[in-house]
């Protein structure tokens, strides 16, 4: 069976059908996508599954993987929180390291190709040390919110933007004016995946035994690092809020361990504090593979909660709201592109907030059941990897030029 | 029944591009709708409804929805809400009416409304790239089978993009249909759908609902006694 195939059944033989004719017009065009890592992280999980779709379509996609020193990646990681608006330190000498990378890099790899697709800033030197000729359009591919970013890392990053001739941002309120088109594309969920297919009965309630979750009664959950950005204190308030109505509420905080991470270490210190001994509420430390976990969790779940302050698109939203459960969310990044109220669940601005709705949503079983449907298709529409693998396929097109009312036959 | 070309489904999909433009208060957006590129009023008046979804928005563009829930104006939500795009000739004149309404309403408030940070209208310009499924439909019975399976995506252009590129600013649907011969009622009733304030599911349902309403009137026409 073909990998596109797999997905008839999630999304139906049209959508398919139509990717396969839009993909028909660009038969043979050379993508590279090139990041700088083929594991872990976000971007790696898009292309594990975007580039071999492509290929299967027809296209002669590739994917290359850069590659550095370990003071590279501290600046790369730098960047990466200065993009996001984070203060961050950088010397000329850091710079400097980005730049000679890049240059290795792109004496070392092929890009030679129609259009290269850059992902994030690791990489978003090579076009300045590509020869001319090699590549016929430069992408840069944004993936995190750039609107507010440190000054200093942003200039460096813009300088080289004049080499490439579009970019591409998860969400309009991500981007800054730039000198090249901006296009939008939002990130999407694999509906096959182990983070979100379909988990037999038995294997979730054996994975809510081990992880002592009582199956039986109601459980309110949030998935995210312990981050103050993710404000899971005012989670643990919104549930301390619920308990005199609901005594029997469970609260599961699932998130991954903080080792690497002072910031979170001291989140994950203030938040078991505030836990103390209360028995129903489980702050669980997940290893990052523990897709099948996290989704027996959300499909457990009553009411999914995503209470940021701050975010970026929320794929933790998705993946609930793909499992059927209404989102109680911070009305930030895109979880408002996602969560909408009475539809999906409810933006919320503080813990009380959150209570207020959670306890509405306790309350009416056939009310949260419609969110929870609605949930379901708002993503099967939106947000699953077929439409973002469409949104590639005709944004190819209008790199060609512009396109608009153009029928392609 | 003439014999006539069958109908051509065809679906399509819209390229989003962000234009670096941020409205925060309504002065902001009256500029910003004075001055905008028009493919920016298309797809905040028209296009906006590929990416709705929900049966219960009050609003059908995105100007309206952003004033009510943004800036909490709700007069100026109701207002732009009832600006119908289809019945402006160019997006000219669209420019033109929406900008009366801004107008008017800045002009009677003594305050600016402003949104919370966060709620900012980012103003996004699309193209749309349609394409010919290869699906024909020869009969106005396989058409009717056809609407039940097309996309969403192919219902809009068929029906929203129809009105702007149809020379009567109709639907592709009763364009066709008419150009079979069939009853003129069900032609006419198909072009009275206020397609407007539906969501593209609902679009769906009404025009269905309106083949089923024109096959149950020609049956009991049919049993009737002479």
């Amino acid at each position: 069976m073909k990998l596109l195939d797999r997905y008839e059944e999630v999304v139906g033989p049209r959508e398919i059908q139509r990717l396969r004719q839009l993909a028909g017009r660009l038969a043979g065009k050379r993508i590279v996508h090139v990041n700088s890592t083929r594991t872990g992280g976000g971007v790696a999980e898009i292309l594990r599954w975007m580039v071999p779709l492509m290929q299967e379509l027809g296209l002669d996609a590739r994917w290359e993987v850069i590659s550095g020193s370990p003071d590279f990646y501290r600046v790369t990681k730098a960047f990466h929180n200065g993009l996001q608006g984070l203060p961050v330190a950088l010397r000329k000498s850091d710079f400097d390291v980005h730049l000679e990378v890049n240059r290795e890099n792109a004496e070392r790899l092929n890009l030679e190709a129609d259009v290269v697709f850059v992902h994030d800033p690791q990489p978003i030197y090579l076009p300045r040390f590509t020869p001319p000729g090699q590549v016929g359009r430069w992408v840069w591919r944004c993936h995190v919110d750039a609107s507010r970013p440190n000054r200093a890392v942003w200039k460096y990053l813009e300088a080289a933007i004049p080499h490439y001739q579009a970019s591409v941002f998860s969400m309009a309120a991500f981007t800054r004016p730039l000198a090249c088109p901006m296009f939008v594309v939002p990130p999407s969920i694999d509906p096959l995946s182990d983070k979100n297919c379909p988990i037999p009965e038995k294997e979730r309630l054996e994975t809510l035994a081990r992880l002592d979750v009582d199956p039986e009664r109601p459980m309110l959950l949030q998935v995210s690092r312990f981050d103050r950005f993710k404000d899971p204190l005012g989670v643990i308030d919104a549930y301390r809020l619920l308990k005199p109505y609901y005594p029997e509420l469970q609260l599961v905080l699932a998130g991954g361990p903080a080792d690497d991470d002072p910031e979170g270490a001291e989140v994950l210190r203030d938040v078991l504090g505030r836990v103390g001994d209360d028995k129903n509420l489980k702050v669980l430390m997940l290893p990052p593979d523990a897709h099948r976990t996290i989704n027996v969790l959300q499909r457990s779940a009553i009411v999914v909660l995503q209470k940021s302050v701050k975010e970026g698109f929320g794929l933790t939203v998705t993946e609930a709201l793909w499992k059927g459960k209404p989102v109680v969310g911070g009305a930030c990044g895109g979880i408002t592109l996602q969560v909408h109220d009475y539809h999906t669940g409810f933006l919320v601005h503080s813990p009380a907030g959150a209570a207020y709705r959670i306890r509405y949503l306790l309350r009416y079983a056939e009310k949260r059941q419609r969110m929870g449907r609605v949930g379901h298709e708002f993503v099967r529409e939106h947000f699953l990897l077929t439409r973002h693998l469409r949104d590639y396929l005709v944004m190819l097109f209008c790199l060609e030029g512009p396109c608009d009312g153009v029928l392609v036959g | 029944m003439n014999a006539v070309e069958p109908f051509s489904v065809f679906d399509c999909s819209l390229v989003r591009r962000a234009t670096g433009k941020v409205c925060s208060n309504l002065r902001e957006l009256l500029e910003a709708v004075r001055s905008a590129p028009e493919a920016v009023l298309e797809h905040h008046m028209m296009r906006c409804a590929l990416e709705d979804h929900f049966e219960l928005n009050e609003f059908p563009n995105d100007l309206a929805r952003w004033c009510w829930d943004a800036l909490g104006d709700h007069v100026l939500g109701e207002q732009l809400g009832l600006v119908d795009p289809y019945k402006h000739p160019t997006i000219a004149a669209l420019r033109f009416a929406l900008v009366n309404v801004l107008e008017d309403r800045l002009w009677g408030l003594e305050r600016v409304p402003w949104c919370r940070p966060g709620l900012e209208l980012h103003l996004v310009e699309s193209q749309l790239i349609a394409y010919d499924t290869g699906e024909r439909v020869s009969t106005p019975a396989a058409l009717v089978e056809a609407i039940e399976r097309m996309s969403l995506r192919s219902l809009f252009f068929h029906v929203h993009e129809a009105r702007r590129r149809t020379a009567g600013g109709t639907d592709d649907f009763s364009l066709w249909l008419e150009s079979c011969g069939a009853d003129p009622p069900l032609v006419a009733r198909l072009r009275a759908i206020d397609f407007y304030f539906l969501n593209l599911s609902q679009l769906r349902q009404e025009i269905l609902d309106v083949f089923r309403q024109h096959l149950l009137d020609a049956t009991a026409g049919a049993r009737a006694p002479t």
